[in-house]
């Protein structure tokens, strides 16, 4: 787990953090998706975890940032560039993973990494050699021949060698196994490190998120549902376990929803939870039965439930 | 523009259509060694396999080159490192001219060379090679051109097939003008106007047909 760096406010007041990247007003239509009016902004140095459910936007978020695909309308602004006047110099800071990416079937790494070696003067040779070790692959072997996750490794070892300031990951854990996921993890700790570097990192699997995000934002149905700080977002969601008589009905208090019910139970959750909110519903006639803190994939799933509800109404 | 990019592009399609390549280069020259033997028989074969490899090389190398990266999902490797899109446009386009053009070329040179210094062949049928050569060069930019737009198999093989039909149209027609037939059956290399003509249009439908290609591929909004 690493060490959280500034919440937002933090990183606002502080005259030395800029911004990494930023969307304002992003839109893109497609057929049967649209990606609706996507605003958020990154600071350097932080990690950013973009959680959705599949189809959710985060593929098509992340290729706008990298000029793969060009929005409808908004402003994408990358390391202090706009994006569509700029795009090979900005690439050149941006290491971009793709779970949808592959390289040249019938080739080694070792080519592959001559390659991006000749395109990039950013590469380090010694780095890539220690990722080399580090993941257990060998230059000479023909990407073809390669498990998911070796392939993984050796796209991750082409993007970090190149020393990107940032880097914007697309599900890089997806399919891998638990080792191959922890080894990914731990090269991604290491580069969190360095405080210049900046990452967005998207995944379904917020176990991964949770891990090495700082901030943290939900997407769903192309539509940002929530942003917020890591740890703002954990202190902020509480679930309440409740005793009621009958008769009973959710007091009317911003932020509070039935999750479920059973016989004369009720389960509540608030995603702004404060310090006089269980007097308050105790005045109700409920009895408390306990307060618990939620977890990451708990308010991501109440956080799309929410937003689709509020999306009927 | 990034010429130093432009180049490495170049060469790393290059070397990975190393092998069709050498094996389109052989078969036609080949091929075209056979269209010169003074048999009926083997001539009309060796004629028909250089006609084959011509247009098997385009088919090949659109496919492999252009569409390729697209199916195969290595496009987005590409470009997710520090290139435009108009260096990557202008290297892809120059790299699949050049791939076809190579075996294009041996082609060409083979049949014309042969032709000349053989003697039982006839020296006027020199004159007529160009204009059928640049005929399939023309046909190969025009499916160039459909794959850059349509991104699709299907459009592209759909257009291999009109080019390939109209092959026959433009054979009856080119050997129905009389000044031809003399020109193919003369001892001597001639060169007519009306051959100099048709040789311009074809030059003119190749230089325009690269233009929209790398045009339209430069425009092009979403690369996935």
């Amino acid at each position: 787990m690493t060490t959280r760096l500034e919440t937002p406010k933090e990183i606002e007041s502080s005259s030395v953090t800029q911004t990494a990247l930023s969307l304002r007003n992003v839109s893109k239509k497609y057929k049967h998706f649209e990606l609706k009016k996507i605003n958020f902004e990154v600071a350097s140095g932080t990690v950013m975890g973009l959680i959705g459910p599949n189809g959710a936007g985060k593929s098509t978020t992340m290729r706008i940032l990298m000029g793969l695909v060009n929005p409808n309308q908004g402003e994408v602004s990358v390391l202090g560039q706009a994006i569509s006047s700029c795009q090979a110099a900005a690439k050149g800071q941006i290491g971009y993973f793709s779970d949808e990416m592959r390289l040249y079937k019938g080739e080694a790494i070792g080519w592959h990494i001559q390659f991006v070696r000749s395109i990039c003067p950013t590469w380090d040779e010694s780095y890539a050699k220690e990722l080399l070790e580090r993941f257990g692959l060998i230059e000479a072997q023909i990407i073809k021949g390669l498990s998911h996750g070796q392939r993984v490794k050796a796209m991750l070892l082409l993007i970090l060698a190149r020393k990107p300031k940032l880097l914007i990951l697309d599900e890089p854990t997806n399919g891998l196994d638990p080792v191959a996921k922890h080894e990914v993890l731990a090269e991604l700790m290491r580069v969190v490190e360095d405080e210049d570097r900046t990452i967005l990192y998207s995944s379904h699997n917020t176990q991964d998120v949770e891990q090495i995000s700082d901030d943290i934002t939900f997407i769903d149905r192309g539509q940002v549902i929530a942003s917020d700080n890591r740890d703002e977002f954990l202190m902020r969601w509480k679930r309440i376990r409740l005793h009621i008589s009958e008769g009973w009905e959710v007091p009317k208090i911003p932020g509070l929803r039935l999750e479920s019910s059973f016989r004369n139970l009720r389960i509540l959750s608030s995603n702004r939870f404060y310090d006089a909110m269980p007097s308050q519903i105790q005045a109700t006639g409920a009895v408390i039965e306990a307060i618990e803190p939620m977890t990451l994939e708990e308010i991501f799933v109440s956080s799309v439930v929410r937003g689709r509800e509020e999306g009927k109404e | 523009m990034n010429t130093q990019a432009i180049g490495i592009l170049f060469l790393k399609d290059l070397f990975l259509s190393r092998k069709p390549l050498f094996a389109y280069f052989v078969g036609g020259i080949c091929s075209s060694g056979l269209a010169c033997v003074p048999n009926e028989t083997v001539a009309f074969t060796g004629s028909i396999l250089s006609i084959t490899v011509a247009i098997g090389a385009g088919m090949h190398l659109i496919g492999g080159l252009l569409l390729g990266e697209t199916i195969e999902q290595t496009r987005i490797f590409v470009m997710s490192l520090p290139i435009s899109l108009m260096e990557y446009s202008i290297a892809k386009i120059a790299v699949v001219l050049t791939t076809y053009l190579i075996p294009w070329s041996a082609m060409l040179a083979c049949s014309m060379i042969l032709h000349y210094i053989l003697p039982e062949s006839k020296q006027g049928t020199v004159a007529i090679i160009p204009v059928i050569f640049l005929y399939l060069l023309g046909a190969f930019t025009i499916q160039l051109v459909t794959a850059v737009l349509t991104e699709s198999i299907g459009w592209t093989i759909f257009m291999v097939v009109c080019c390939n039909v109209l092959l026959n149209v433009f054979l009856k027609k080119l050997y129905s003008f009389s000044a031809i037939i003399e020109a193919a059956e003369s001892d001597v290399l001639i060169w007519p106007p009306l051959v100099q003509q048709i040789l311009l249009i074809e030059l003119l439908i190749i230089v325009s047909a690269i233009a929209i290609a790398i045009t339209f591929q430069a425009r092009k909004r979403d690369l996935i």
